[in-house]
């Protein structure tokens, strides 16, 4: 729906210039609901036992210092048999508590959801792949989901371990080479939500980040509609470029198996950023990053392109910002 | 060696005399000098490393950089610092004395043990000056990235597995001393809990150690020779890395914590002047962290999607270990309740841990609770927990320790206020650096992340204060250094007991002699607290007869072993392997192997007493043992895994059954013979005992002979690089060749030995310790029979 875009579009001009406001327990998705839930359990325990301990501690440590000209010894005691085991009983009921509820939200965060909408994930060092196998759609870096349906995500890697983390959804789930990880959550409310990668995997480990992209159903479902159609050509020459210098890593089909090599460009135009999540989508960040990507992300497999002339680059960019299924604008939703 | 007063030495004869030295006390300096040193190093890295993230889109370092700093930062606090003050370093130093000894069980082992220890730290740390740079995988190493990183992965690994026979070593040598030299009277339950604490973690190492040295000799066969268990390509699991690294990498944070906990315990029952709060509480709640410490390393592993019943058993254990943890927390409070606290700076660490390790605690709950820990795991939230465990938790014991014991080591005293203050920049140092940190893993922060972008709400402020939290830190750390370097220049002469210590090391003089004690120690020991006990009976010291003192001899040969084994580590880390120096490097340490064995430890004939009844070579090489059961169960339970899963397929040609049958019966043979010839040794037959080692020996080398000539022919029909099965089978049967080696040469050193008169009735200790060896080596073949070449 137009509207709905529109006004999340409006929500998004107040905050346009504010930073992303991530948080573990932000009630994004189901899992984090279920993150919810257990905080506020764990915290009450947390500030009984520290405030008695503590206390206790202040308590021995004002009470029985020795005072100047207090000699002689203190009473001798060497234990209290009742007194051990009761503070034995109390943190084990206590465990006992927390474990159940664990046990409980475990089962729930880690059971399959019916009729989730797939996703396969994949980590290469340093960016992220996503195909929609039942949407015939790909996608890099950024992840569009709707809100209120449940996915599973099927989580691997072609190189080294890799981490799947979007702390405002869900917890995270490892990228393992020759595995196959499940993580299925149902995302809740629309707005762009910063992803990690959190386990480390090399030097721009820091430098291989993500968005995911919460969108209201019907605005995923003409997005989905609309991203089948072959992406416009914005300039010929861009193209032109794009065939001699780009082509034979990158793909910009946005349903082909992807090149391998780089990411899936056929949505450059919708990314809210570049390179794996690190700078914001502009010409000019585009420009930079192809001039020399090592600067922005070392140990980047993208080699440099300071060979193109001024308007090659120029046209490059116009056609690369031109793949874009039109009438989105993912940077007004709401940050997490 | 004589007691005699020493004449002012120059330099050299200090260095000479430091690196032949058996003494424990000097190890033990030694130890606790390089372990705060690590600790110094490793803070200033620590230091880097806030600076590099106190701005967002910093260029202070590159990722490259970083990466580096970061691993170096985590393997030398962990592997040289924490796991070492405490344990290798007060315990060499302190144990000893809290029993009443003169030594330890096996002073020469506890030296090469020391030298190990530090080759292990240089390699580690001169991989920066070779061209592939520091190791940058992180100090877990996780495969396949580590596989596929820098050669400064190859010295890392390398260092672990010389850290590791040093630490093998050491541990056996801490439990066999404390099994076998207590003084008479005090029994198990009447040792100081410290003593407990290094012997809970000794165990606890020897028990675990296998999982770190199985991960870290299939990573470096893997970059060496290609042989592989866990490349994916071939059907390997990179997850199993990572069940080898944690079995033994979870429980070596309580072999990080428990030595602490001993330390404090001391502390607080000294300043507080009172005995420990129910201190059999206090023992079995140490042997309660030992068992669930090994039954939950999972924990580490939640996010790799194994199943949820596997993890509801981790996350209970994990939670349940929360319980004996918080009841040494309540008796160390307990202890102080009605006591008449002494605040000097010992006990400001002590209740500086308390309030530090309780924040840490109750966040370590929180993470066992499973749905809360994806989210948790790997975050600064983890990072804040374990500096909050660690930092403000072990290396306040730490320090609590060194202020404790520095008028003991040193002979001086430090200047009091300068501890408070070092105590007091740590403390908000450390809340002003970690507090903002586990806000930022609730933030989503991930760890290990070299720099980090602007736009998320609160991390640019956060990471700010945590810098100046860690510079505050830092500022401590020179007032340390500076109180140190002031005191051994400075100081005040310290008496025997500055601080009315209970325990028997405040016995002898500061710094103690080199016999330790001078006086005949009472047999009566009614409580852990024998001064106390003596103090208040009013019992008289009698002077001991120098004439009964037996001190071992100084030897090189521990140093020079320790010296070309680093040597054949660094050859193999630098070079391809095999190279030509790593084989002459070996030949060089066994020549240090053989004159060490020909070399007596006591100028005298000493019979040693001890407690057990059983020899101290013997109760060293029983723990030691338990290390190599350890290593094979580990690396078979991975095998077997492999196996069942249907991922390891034995290739059509396969070794033959035959041949491992002729070998079985040479090795089973062996076992007859050295168990009779070491029965004709207790009966005196000298002649019969030689003969029957020597065919035990020739048996050896038979079956060694047939196994090398199976490899060779194996190796052309199946490669380890293509197939898992060929790879397990090389690496466990091929790690079983090497103990037959090994082995192999213990009885050839007992054989020397006999050959020059050295075995008598009473000392044999290389002979005893050699055959069990061999029996274990046998043991063990069996078992390779059955799931290798029978199954």
């Amino acid at each position: 729906m137009r509207k709905g875009i529109a006004a999340l579009s409006l929500l998004g001009l107040g905050l346009a210039q504010e930073a992303h406001r991530v948080a573990i327990t932000h009630p994004g998705g189901s899992y984090n609901q279920e993150v919810a839930f257990l905080w506020p359990w764990v915290y009450f325990f947390s500030v009984v036992i520290f405030a008695v301990v503590a206390g206790a501690l202040a308590y021995v440590t004002w009470k029985f210092r020795a005072r100047p000209g207090d000699e002689g010894e203190p009473p001798q005691i060497h234990g209290n048999d009742r007194l051990e085991v009761v503070w034995t009983l109390i943190p084990l009921a206590i465990v006992f508590v927390l474990f159940g509820l664990t046990a409980k939200a475990l089962i729930q965060v880690n059971r399959p959801i019916p009729g989730a909408l797939k996703v396969e994930v994949t980590g290469y060092q340093f960016w992220w792949d996503f195909h929609y196998p039942s949407l015939g759609l790909r996608n890099s870096n950024e992840l569009i989901l709707p809100a209120g349906v449940p996915v599973e995500l099927e989580i691997t890697s072609k190189d080294v371990i890799h981490s799947f983390w979007v702390p405002g959804l869900a917890g995270k789930r490892d990228a393992i080479p020759g595995q196959t990880t499940r993580l299925s959550f149902e995302p809740k409310e629309p707005g762009l939500y910063y992803g990690f990668c959190a386990e480390l995997c090399g030097a721009s480990h820091a430098r291989m980040l993500f968005r995911v992209v919460v969108l209201p159903k019907e605005e995923f479902d003409r997005f989905v509609e609309q991203a089948k159609a072959a992406p416009p050509v914005a300039d010929e020459r861009g193209q032109q470029v794009f065939q001699q210098n780009c082509a034979a890593c990158h793909g910009v089909a946005r349903s082909m198996p992807p090149a391998v090599i780089g990411p899936d460009l056929g949505l450059m135009g919708n990314r809210t950023s570049l390179a794996a999540g690190i700078v914001e989508n502009t010409p000019e960040n585009l420009k930079a990053w192809i001039k020399d990507p090592l600067a922005m992300k070392p140990g980047s497999k993208m080699p440099g392109f300071p060979q193109l002339s001024e308007e090659d680059l120029e046209a490059l960019v116009r056609y690369l910002e031109g793949l874009k299924v039109e009438g989105f604008d993912f940077k007004a939703l709401p940050k997490f | 060696m004589a007691i005699t007063a020493k004449p002012k030495a120059g330099v050299w004869a200090v260095l000479w005399d430091l690196l032949t030295t058996v003494d424990h006390k000097k190890i033990g300096l030694m130890y606790t000098a390089t372990a705060f040193f690590a600790f110094a190093l490793a803070g200033v890295f620590s230091l880097l490393i806030r600076a590099q993230l106190a701005v967002p889109n910093n260029t202070f370092l590159t990722g490259e950089q970083y990466n580096q700093i970061l691993t170096l930062h985590g393997a030398t606090m962990l592997f040289f610092f924490i796991i070492q003050a405490g344990l290798t370093g007060f315990g060499n130093f302190v144990v000893p004395l809290m029993l009443g000894a003169r030594d330890v069980a096996l002073p020469r082992i506890n030296a090469f043990s020391y030298w190990a220890f530090l080759g292990a730290i240089i390699l580690a740390l001169m991989s920066y000056f070779f061209p592939g740079g520091a190791p940058s995988v992180g100090w877990t190493f996780y495969y396949p990235f580590s596989a596929q990183s820098g050669s400064g992965v190859d010295f890392y690994l390398a260092a672990i597995l010389l850290l590791g026979f040093s630490s093998l070593l050491g541990n056996a040598n801490f439990v066999a001393t404390i099994y076998n030299l207590r003084a008479q009277g005090m029994s198990l339950w009447k040792m100081p809990m410290y003593v407990w604490s290094v012997f809970a973690a000794s165990v606890l190492n020897l028990f675990s150690l296998a999982g770190l040295t199985a991960a870290t000799l299939l990573v470096l066969l893997d970059r060496k020779i290609g042989l592989t268990w866990f490349n994916p390509a071939i059907g390997g699991d990179p997850v199993l890395f990572q069940q080898f690294f944690w079995f033994y990498s979870h429980p070596t944070v309580y072999v990080m914590l428990l030595p602490y906990l001993g330390i404090l315990a001391e502390v607080a029952s000294t300043f507080a002047r009172k005995p420990l709060f129910g201190y059999k509480q206090m023992v079995w709640a140490q042997m309660g962290i030992v068992v669930l410490g090994t039954m939950v390393w999972a924990h580490h592993m939640f996010t790799v999607g194994e199943s949820t019943l596997f993890q509801i058993a981790f996350a209970f254990f994990t939670a349940l270990i929360a319980v004996p943890t918080g009841v040494k927390l309540f008796n160390l409070i307990g202890t102080l309740w009605g006591g008449k606290l002494q605040m000097k700076t010992p006990l400001y660490w002590v209740l500086g841990f308390i309030f530090n390790f309780l924040l840490g605690g109750i966040t370590g709950v929180m993470l066992s609770m499973t749905p809360l820990d994806y989210q948790f795991h790997d975050s600064y939230f983890v990072v804040a927990h374990f500096h909050n465990v660690l930092m403000a938790g072990s290396a306040f014991g730490a320090f609590a320790g060194l202020y404790y014991w520095w008028p003991k080591m040193t002979g001086r005293m430090y200047d009091e206020r300068l501890g408070k203050l070092h105590f007091w920049l740590f403390l908000v140092g450390y809340l002003v650096t970690f507090l903002p940190q586990y806000a930022l893993g609730y933030l989503g922060m991930p760890r290990r992340y070299y720099t980090y972008n602007a736009d998320i709400a609160g991390w640019p402020e956060l990471n700010f204060i945590s810098t100046v939290g860690a510079f505050i830190l830092g500022l401590g750390g020179l007032v340390w250094v500076y109180n140190m370097l002031k005191s051994l220049r400075s100081g005040p002469k310290a008496p025997e007991n500055p601080w009315g210590g209970y325990t028997l090391e405040w016995l002898t003089a500061s710094p103690p002699k080199a016999h330790n004690f001078d006086v005949k120690l009472p047999t009566e020991f009614p409580s852990e607290r024998p001064l106390y006990d003596w103090a208040k009976k009013g019992v008289k010291l009698e002077p001991e007869d120098p004439s009964h003192i037996h001190l071992p001899n100084s030897s090189f040969w521990p140093f020079y072993s320790a010296a070309t084994l680093f040597a054949f580590f660094v050859a193999v880390a630098a070079l391809p392997v095999p190279n030509v120096w790593m084989w002459v490097f070996l030949a060089l340490f066994a020549y240090g192997l053989v004159r060490w064995a020909l070399e007596d430890e006591y100028s005298h004939p000493v019979e040693h007493h001890t407690l057990s009844g059983k020899s101290n070579a013997w109760m060293g090489m029983a723990w030691f043992i338990v290390s190599e059961v350890g290593l094979f169960a580990i690396l078979i339970a991975g095998y077997l895994y492999l196996r069942l899963s249907g991922a390891a397929v034995p290739p059509e040609e396969r070794p033959a059954l035959w041949l491992a049958l002729l070998n079985t019966f040479f090795l089973v043979s062996s076992s007859f013979t050295v168990h009779f010839a070491h029965h004709d040794l207790r009966r005196g037959r000298f002649n019969p005992f030689r003969f029957g080692l020597l065919i035990t020996i020739i048996l050896g080398v038979l079956f060694f002979l047939v196994q090398s000539w199976e490899f060779y022919q194996f190796h052309s029909h199946s490669s380890w690089q293509e197939n898992l099965w060929t790879a397990a089978f090389f690496t466990i049967v091929g790690l079983h060749g090497l103990h037959v080696v090994i082995g192999g040469f213990g009885l050839v050193l007992a054989y020397l030995q006999a050959l020059r008169g050295k075995i008598t009735l009473h000392h044999h200790g290389t002979l005893e310790a050699a055959s069990m060896y061999w029996h274990l080596v046998d043991a063990v073949w069996l078992v390779i029979v059955t799931i290798f070449y029978i199954w």
